[in-house]
């Protein structure tokens, strides 16, 4: 369009009242001239008026001509054909529902879940290049992946060309004291050059400096935006001031910038709030390299984070690495039975990795919800579109073009669209805020997703990809329309519109195909989860209520005076009404990994150049009966296990297969951190337990031991500072969490809680991916079913009303109901078989997708295909058998009359 | 086709029109008089389809349109000739001679 008439069509529209004015006011004025001229001819007046509207021609018509040629009238069109799509859609109030809420439900899942996978997986992490980070693991027999020691640090700083620079941290929790409320949070001890190695500056303030960073340096701080905020209301001034941690005063140096996270705090336990300087001395831990993984050595303790250098990949780095290893190896520094290895994990895949797969398959599967939903939307309007062939036919007549009547029904179709992308907004508007509700808030950055304008753009975007997609069908349907042909047909036709059903069924076979696919993803992982959750993690996690207790060294200078906290806690909780019994274990099963601690067990040589390792569980006594570990032989640890008294020991059903190969265990002597021969006392085994799953419930078990706070300070001189209280009770143990705040404070109001769960809720998360997955996908199998037995409905309905006339016949002629029954039901049922054949064997093509995800369960599960084939053909038997048996009732003499 | 006054001479209208106003410019009733007068009453079409057709060439840009006081003083729509108008003009005038001329020969020759 040239601009002139761009302008005039816009000029059209804007001032078209008063274009509309004038011209009716230019031809008034020729009628007058016209009269006047005729009377000067010598025409009666009274008939000049009129000989001149005669001679001029119908003034509306030219009216409507000149509108016309002004331009403008396509957009003035477009407007009048949008209100009479509004109007005829809201004349089939029923469809336009059905139709609006399908696109809805389409639109808004898939929105819902492109704002998750944005949050969880296209929002780059809050590093400056994370591409460029990667978190540096070292692993050995039995450990897929554990810390640094620092002497590996040292060796990859200097000998790893690929890292341009390395950091190390670890990870603790500090009591936030000096207010009215104490307060435990997480904190990290930080190599002076973290910051830098991740690229991120304090907003407040500036980082740690290495000469703060050294043993005996200066008590400094640098804390999260969000404690800043939330302790102490974002107060500048703070900075530069001092906090309390542990009851003791650090300058505070800076703030950090809101959402900063270290790599490790995007599960579930939140953030670290307070940093520390790690203080590590290199002429103290600086060893040789290795073999610092001797058992008892204990030195791998450290998180590592590297800069790739400028150009080098990660791969890279794992083959210098690895290396560098197998050179420790052959001078004899690393003990090749140990099996070390060093390797990376991109900081991106370290956060995503475990969501990345499950929400691309979703991603996938919500893009088939909406292809279900296109095609039912397109399904619906041809039915419509059956139903107006007579209203269109004679539009064409009146000399609609094609081009018009396509628009008309874009319009329509685009209408819808916008209904739908309505609905789907509010749908994904509730889908995020679920998702955040419904516990699964334990995958990585999953929680923070949320509805923003951009994401009300994709939605948008959507929809009028939906538009188009729906909108294809029914327009074809337009340019097979033949007005003489429709016009000469009466109403009645014996069995017409078969052709025209033929793309219906099409797209019903296809809807119940993807259908088929959704729903046997959905199946395998609700198998998968049965499955995790029917693993016996060997403890019982009902009923348990747990929370996080420390016991500073400033306020509990000695182990007595800890163990002796620990008693009176635990006997005043359990006088609360409904404890059926209480302890405390340092590191609750499935919320945090455990690792190990070297032993020496009578009668047991390891190989050579092997330790005797032991997962360490430090326990108070009645902390293994709250966990609900459940006893083998001998018994369970008791008030008698204290400072004073023989030490006790119990132990897991693997250390006894492992180290005492059947004997029995009871009185075995064990000594914890060291070789036989210290001077140490040894424990003896009093009772075997259940081996327990603790770092996950697919975890190998390895050789464990138990054993008291009390007698872990005697032998080999430990005091646990920081231990879970568990509670069971029989009753809601959510119930007990305010009464037990209760007598904690009455017992030292200085000691902050944290980290109040119960057991169920740490499982619950533990399979927080699959589950995930497995919710979403059944929803979305559940609409797809759905929207596919609306499909067959509708055709079969379709089918049932076009063959009216055909059935009421034969009913006349005497064909038993059953027989019409089953002629209706036939095609409907066709589409569904054909659906599900090819739905199958596009499901056997895509399930292994799933296969990172599933547990216990095959892709190709035969049971899980069956039950799939069996349910959609029932949900498509009874969308069938809905508008079949309405074939079987047709009264024989409506017909004949001629209704 | 019994009316002489057929859809060539509509398809010609425009030219006309232009022709009309390169002598002087005029409101519509004034041109649709002129076309009567000088045509001899050929185009003595429905005075109305000139509207449309005066529509036409204001979108095209070959004339424009303004108001003013007519000669009995009251206000009028009157059109004149654009420069693009007038050029429009001479290549219609030189097409229809052409093509006049030749369905002449046809006529006299064939």
């Amino acid at each position: 369009m040239a601009w002139s008439s761009i302008r005039s069509a816009l000029e059209a529209l804007i001032g078209r009242r008063r274009a509309d004015r004038e011209l009716a006011e230019e031809i008034r004025h020729h009628l007058d001239l016209e009269t006047e001229y005729r009377i000067d001819q010598g025409e009666a007046p009274k008939d000049a008026r009129q000989t001149a509207i005669r001679a001029f021609g119908n003034t509306t018509r030219v009216a409507e001509e000149v509108r016309d040629e002004r331009g403008g009238s396509r957009i003035e069109s477009v407007l009048k054909d949008l209100a009479f799509a509004i109007r005829s859609l809201r004349r089939d109030a029923g469809l336009t529902t059905i139709v609006v809420l399908a696109l809805g439900v389409g639109i808004g899942a898939a929105t819902a879940l492109f704002a998750v996978v944005r949050s969880a997986l296209l929002t780059p992490l809050p590093y400056e290049n994370p591409a460029g980070i990667v978190t540096v693991w070292s692993a050995w027999k039995d450990v897929d992946r554990t810390w640094l020691s620092y002497d590996e640090y040292e060796a990859w700083q200097a000998e790893i060309p690929a890292f341009a620079s390395i950091a190390l941290f670890a990870s603790g929790a500090v009591n936030l004291t000096g207010g009215d409320q104490p307060e435990r949070v997480r904190s990290a001890q930080v190599g002076a050059d973290l910051f830098r190695v991740l690229g991120v500056t304090p907003i407040r303030g500036r980082g740690f400096t290495e000469d703060e960073d050294r043993p005996g340096g200066p008590a400094v701080a640098v804390i999260s935006h969000e404690l800043w905020s939330r302790r102490f209301g974002a107060d500048p001034a703070i900075v530069g001031g001092t906090i309390e941690v542990n009851g003791a005063s650090a300058s505070l140096l800076g703030v950090l910038p809101p959402g900063f996270k270290l790599p490790l705090d995007f599960g579930a336990d939140g953030a670290t709030d307070v940093y520390l300087p790690l203080a590590t001395d290199a002429a103290q831990q600086g060893a040789v390299p290795g073999p610092a993984m001797n058992p008892g050595g204990g030195s791998h303790n450290f998180y590592a984070v590297a800069r790739l250098a400028p150009g080098a990949t990660a791969a890279q780095a794992d083959a210098q690495l690895r290396e560098r290893v197998a050179g420790f190896v052959r001078d004899n520094i690393y003990t090749a039975a140990f099996g070390f290895r060093a390797f990376t994990i991109p900081v991106d895949d370290l956060v995503s990795g475990e969501v990345r797969q499950p929400l691309l398959v979703l991603l996938g599967a919500v893009g088939i919800v909406l292809l279900i939903a296109c095609a039912n939307v397109a399904g619906l309007l041809l039915v419509r579109g059956e139903r107006r062939r007579r209203e269109l036919a004679v539009r064409t007549a009146l000399g609609a073009g094609q081009a018009r009547l396509v628009r008309l029904l874009f319009i329509e179709t685009g209408v819808l669209a916008a209904a739908g992308a309505v609905a789907g907004i509010v749908i994904a508007w509730l889908t995020v805020a679920a998702i955040r509700q419904l516990g699964m808030t334990s995958l990585p950055r999953v929680a923070e997703a949320r509805i923003d304008p951009l994401l009300l753009g994709v939605a948008l975007l959507i929809a009028t990809l939906t538009a188009i997609l729906t909108g294809i069908l029914p327009s074809l349907q337009v340019r097979q329309l033949d007005p003489a042909d429709e016009l000469r047909e009466s109403g009645h036709r014996a069995s017409a519109g078969k052709g025209r059903l033929r793309w219906r069924q099409t797209l019903v076979t296809a809807e119940i195909a993807l259908a088929v696919v959704l729903v046997t993803g959905a199946g395998l992982l609700v198998r998968t989860v049965r499955n995790l959750l029917a693993l016996d993690p060997g403890f019982d996690p009902r009923g348990v209520l747990t929370m996080r207790l420390s016991t500073p060294s400033t306020w509990y200078g000695d182990s007595a005076a800890v163990a002796g906290f620990w008693n009176t806690l635990t006997a005043e909780v359990g006088r609360i009404p409904g404890v059926r019994s209480v302890g405390a274990v340092r590191l609750l099963p499935l919320a945090t990994d455990m690792g190990d601690w070297g032993m020496a067990v009578e009668g047991y040589t390891p190989p050579p150049n092997q330790g005797t390792p032991g997962d360490w569980q430090i326990v108070t006594p009645g902390g293994l009966e709250a966990m609900g570990y459940r006893l083998l032989e001998g018994r369970l640890l008791d008030s008698g296990d204290d400072l004073n008294g023989p030490l006790a020991m119990v132990v897991n059903r693997t250390f006894v297969d492992r180290y005492l190969g059947g004997r029995s265990a009871l009185g075995t002597r064990v000594l914890i951190g060291s070789s036989l021969g210290l001077a140490a006392p040894p424990y003896h085994i009093v009772g075997v337990v259940e081996d327990v799953h603790h770092n996950t419930l697919k975890s190998t078990i390895k050789p464990g031991f138990y054993v008291t706070v009390a007698q872990f300070a005697r032998a080999p001189g430990s005091t646990i500072r920081s231990l879970s209280l568990a509670i069971r009770t029989d009753g809601d143990p959510k119930a007990l969490i305010a009464p037990v705040r209760n007598v904690v404070r009455q017992v030292d109001p200085r000691l902050p809680i944290s980290e109040i769960r119960t057991m169920e809720e740490i499982v619950g998360a533990s399979i927080a991916a699959p589950h995930f997955a497995m919710r979403l996908l059944s929803s979305f199998g559940i609409i797809a079913l759905g929207l596919a037995a609306i499909g067959i409905f509708g055709i079969v309905s379709h089918a049932v009303a076009v063959r009216r006339q055909e059935f009421g016949i034969r009913a006349a002629l005497g064909a038993p109901p059953i027989e019409l029954l089953r002629a209706g039901l036939w095609p409907g049922l066709r589409q569904t078989a054909a659906g599900i054949a090819i739905g199958t064997a596009l499901a056997l093509g895509l399930t292994g997708l799933l296969s990172r995800v599933l547990e216990g369960v095959s892709p190709t599960d035969p049971l899980t295909f069956v039950a799939v084939i069996l349910l959609t053909g029932l949900v498509a038997f009874i969308a069938s058998f809905l508008p079949a048996v309405r074939a079987a009732r047709v009264p024989p003499g409506s017909v004949l009359r001629g209704d | 086709m019994a009316d002489p006054r057929s859809d060539v001479l509509q398809g010609t209208l425009e030219m006309l029109i232009l022709r009309l106003l390169s002598a002087e410019t005029s409101h519509g009733w004034g041109l649709s008089f002129r076309l009567r007068q000088v045509s001899g009453d050929v185009f003595d079409v429905n005075q109305g389809s000139l509207y449309p057709a005066l529509q036409r060439l204001l979108r095209r840009d070959l004339i424009r349109a303004e108001w003013r006081p007519s000669e009995n003083n009251r206000r009028a729509r009157y059109y004149h000739l654009t420069p693009a108008g007038r050029r429009a003009l001479d290549s219609a005038v030189a097409d229809w001679r052409r093509s006049a001329g030749a369905v002449e020969r046809v006529l006299r020759f064939a």
